[in-house]
């Protein structure tokens, strides 16, 4: 049976408190855009309960998110940079502007090698965070994959980031019925 | 774990309509890429590869009515997904159950962007508000033809639609379905032209991968699916496979959002897994379809990454056929995988076009001629996604 | 002189969402990239985006530019010689 060793739900978006109150040193969190912001800060905390080092190579390790915006709250960022009369495109909003940049973050801080996926959903739906999750197990030396769903929109911001690991022997069953109570 | 066949397949880009369209642009050496005719921007001056129909031309070929909801990524995507459909002998006998994966990043945005002021001071676009995400123009294309169990959609930049054709085939080999119909579609749009136009990555000229003068990327668009089934399937249907999907591999570089490892460990790390995956040497692949964007980064990293797998002196014909049909991002996956079936179907190496000058740090230069060194039997092909996302697949002759 | 530097430095820190640094914070002469802020290719491109906004200077060679940006102090000098707002 697959199991959630570890998770973090998220839906408070004063991004940058919960970042301070971490005490960790990553300048780049700034650069992000919310949607980053909040998947990384999610991802960091299921780390630090995990114990885990930030800096040691993780191949095992495939990370899948999911949400229904895309990267829709940073693109009307970048809209107001393009405005006829008042034209200067930001490259670093543009960067942004795709939703799996958010895994790319999260990859980056904890040296994920992993797959790493972006899926968009109409809906959170337990089910198919399993099918997408579990995907990633298939016969490739994935252990364990950090996955979740990862919306944020127009100041609200409901994240949900679970890592977990194939046939373990601790931790909650990796059912809809838990996804959704956690949720 | 079940073996997974390519049974049909179906491209539109810039090179035209269909595979045999294709086809004879790549034997011929003629590409598509030039000044822009459709989209309305500031910056036609920029060299791009446009499929060579608009909109209106698009609907008359697909019998939709004028004042319908339409978005180009999705006219496009209806397109391919026909040829890949009738090519897997769709109609003659209807599989049970298939799996429809598309990969987007702009969705319904050329539309959305244009009537952006009329969404937020009138109501006389608001279907367009729909139609915009990435979902939406999955469900268009699928709705077209119906008969899916299942839609997906994947957006992970440049390596959504590899990414689509690694899930299908995922999900075959584990016997969660027996047919995927996987690939992607992207149109051009203002916004991400802008965009791509703002890091200083487009060239001016078009593009020359692997070149050591190259000074960026030419955007493109275009759409392509593939019809992957396990062999079972296939021989049930009475359908010829076309050929073998063989293995696929995606990691992450883990390096930059947007530029790529200077040795290049993301590219490294997925050809090697597709590899194990196929149960291949690198000796075995026969001719491999680059990422090749044109930019002095990704030609740097991914060169280098190539030669870390197959040897300095081993590195099998490289070509880059985004000379051809432009960058088109996240429908890249899929159009380049169908121009590597072609390639292994008629056995010949797609050029690398404008090309002159070899790259002061690579061992090796892009292929320049179409007649293979050897008979084609492995191919593999590479996207690499902004965010780090490196996929790479190999497709077998059997 | 002394007044746009202090005006570049706050521009900068804007621009590139330096949240946890102030103008006193940067050293003129320090050098942006690699040392110094270690800021990135990103963090280029927008600092061309910030020359051509706030002082109307255009400039199209990323090459070229990392002479430019090389301190705050080389970035006010060639502001001084060649804005055009």
């Amino acid at each position: 049976m697959n199991k959630i060793t570890s998770y973090y739900r998220l839906k408070d978006n004063r991004l940058t408190e919960l970042y301070r109150s971490l005490e960790i040193s990553y300048p780049k969190f700034f650069k992000m855009d919310r949607l980053c912001k909040a998947g990384f800060l999610a991802s960091e905390m299921v780390f630090r309960s995990l114990g885990e080092d930030p800096q040691s190579p993780k191949h095992d390790t495939a990370l899948v998110f999911m949400n229904s915006s895309s990267s829709l709250d940073n693109d009307m960022d970048y809209q107001t940079t393009i405005l006829p009369g008042n034209y200067y495109p930001s490259p670093a909003l543009f960067v942004y502007t795709l939703a799996n940049i958010v895994t790319g973050e999260v990859a980056i801080r904890n040296k994920i090698f992993g797959e790493t996926s972006f899926y968009i959903s109409s809906e959170f739906s337990a089910k198919e965070l399993i099918i997408t999750a579990e995907g990633a197990f298939d016969g490739k030396g994935i252990r364990r994959v950090l996955c979740g769903w990862t919306e944020y929109f127009k100041d609200a911001c409901d994240v949900l980031v679970m890592m977990v690991e194939k046939d373990a022997a601790e931790g909650l069953d990796f059912t809809e019925k838990n996804i959704n109570q956690i949720y | 774990m079940q073996r997974v066949v390519v049974t049909g397949c179906g491209i539109i880009s810039a090179l035209g309509q269909g595979l045999p369209a294709t086809l004879d642009a790549l034997m011929s050496h003629r590409p598509g890429i030039g000044p822009l005719r459709y989209l309305a921007t500031a910056h036609s001056h920029l060299p791009c590869a446009e499929v060579p129909f608009s909109n209106a031309q698009m609907r008359s070929m697909l019998g939709i009515p004028e004042g319908a909801v339409t978005i180009r990524t999705a006219l496009m995507g209806i397109i391919a997904l026909g040829e890949a459909l009738e090519s897997a002998g769709w109609n003659t006998c209807r599989p049970e159950r298939p799996v429809f994966i598309s990969g987007t990043t702009v969705g319904g945005m050329d539309k959305s962007e244009r009537f952006y002021n009329d969404f937020l001071t009138n109501n006389s676009r608001n279907d367009y508000i729909r139609a915009h995400d990435c979902g939406s123009c999955t469900q268009m294309i699928a709705d077209y033809y119906g008969g899916f169990d299942m839609l997906s959609t994947l957006s992970t930049a440049c390596s959504s639609a590899a990414n689509a054709i690694l899930t299908g085939a995922d999900m075959i080999r584990t016997g969660r379905t027996s047919v995927a119909v996987v690939g992607g579609s992207e149109c051009l749009t203002r916004f991400h032209l802008n965009g791509f136009n703002t890091l200083m990555i487009l060239d001016k000229e078009p593009c020359r991968p692997f070149d050591d003068t190259r000074a960026g990327l030419n955007l493109g668009e275009g759409a392509a699916y593939l019809v992957l089934e396990s062999a079972e399937s296939a021989q049930k249907r009475g359908v010829k496979p076309l050929c073998l999907l063989a293995g696929c591999g995606n990691t992450c570089d883990a390096y930059h959002q947007t530029a790529s490892s200077p040795t290049g460990e993301g590219a490294f790390l997925s050809m090697k897994k597709a590899l194990a995956e196929a149960g291949l040497l690198p000796s075995d692949i026969d001719y491999i379809n680059a990422h090749g964007t044109g930019t002095p980064n990704n030609d740097e990293s991914e060169g280098t990454a190539i030669i870390r797998v197959f040897g300095e002196n081993s590195v099998p014909p490289v070509s880059s056929t985004k000379s051809f049909t432009g960058h088109t991002t996240s429908a890249s996956g899929s159009i380049e995988a169908v121009i590597s079936i072609l390639a292994l179907l008629h056995n010949f190496t797609p050029v690398n076009l404008n090309f002159k000058e070899k790259m002061a740090n690579l061992s090796f230069t892009p292929v320049t001629d179409n007649k293979p060194l050897r008979p084609l039997k492995h191919v593999l092909t590479n996207s690499f996604g902004f965010g780090g996302n490196d996929t790479s697949c190999i497709f077998t002759k059997i | 002189m002394e007044e746009l530097i202090l005006e570049l430095k706050k521009q900068i820190i804007e621009a590139l969402n330096l949240e946890e640094i102030t103008p006193d914070d940067i050293d003129t002469n320090a050098p942006l990239f690699v040392e110094g802020l270690g800021l990135d290719s990103i963090d280029a491109l927008e600092l061309i985006v910030l020359m051509e906004k706030n002082y109307g200077i255009k400039l199209t060679d990323p090459g070229k530019s990392k002479e430019i940006f090389k301190s705050v102090a080389t970035m006010a000098e060639y502001i001084q010689a060649n804005r055009t707002k």
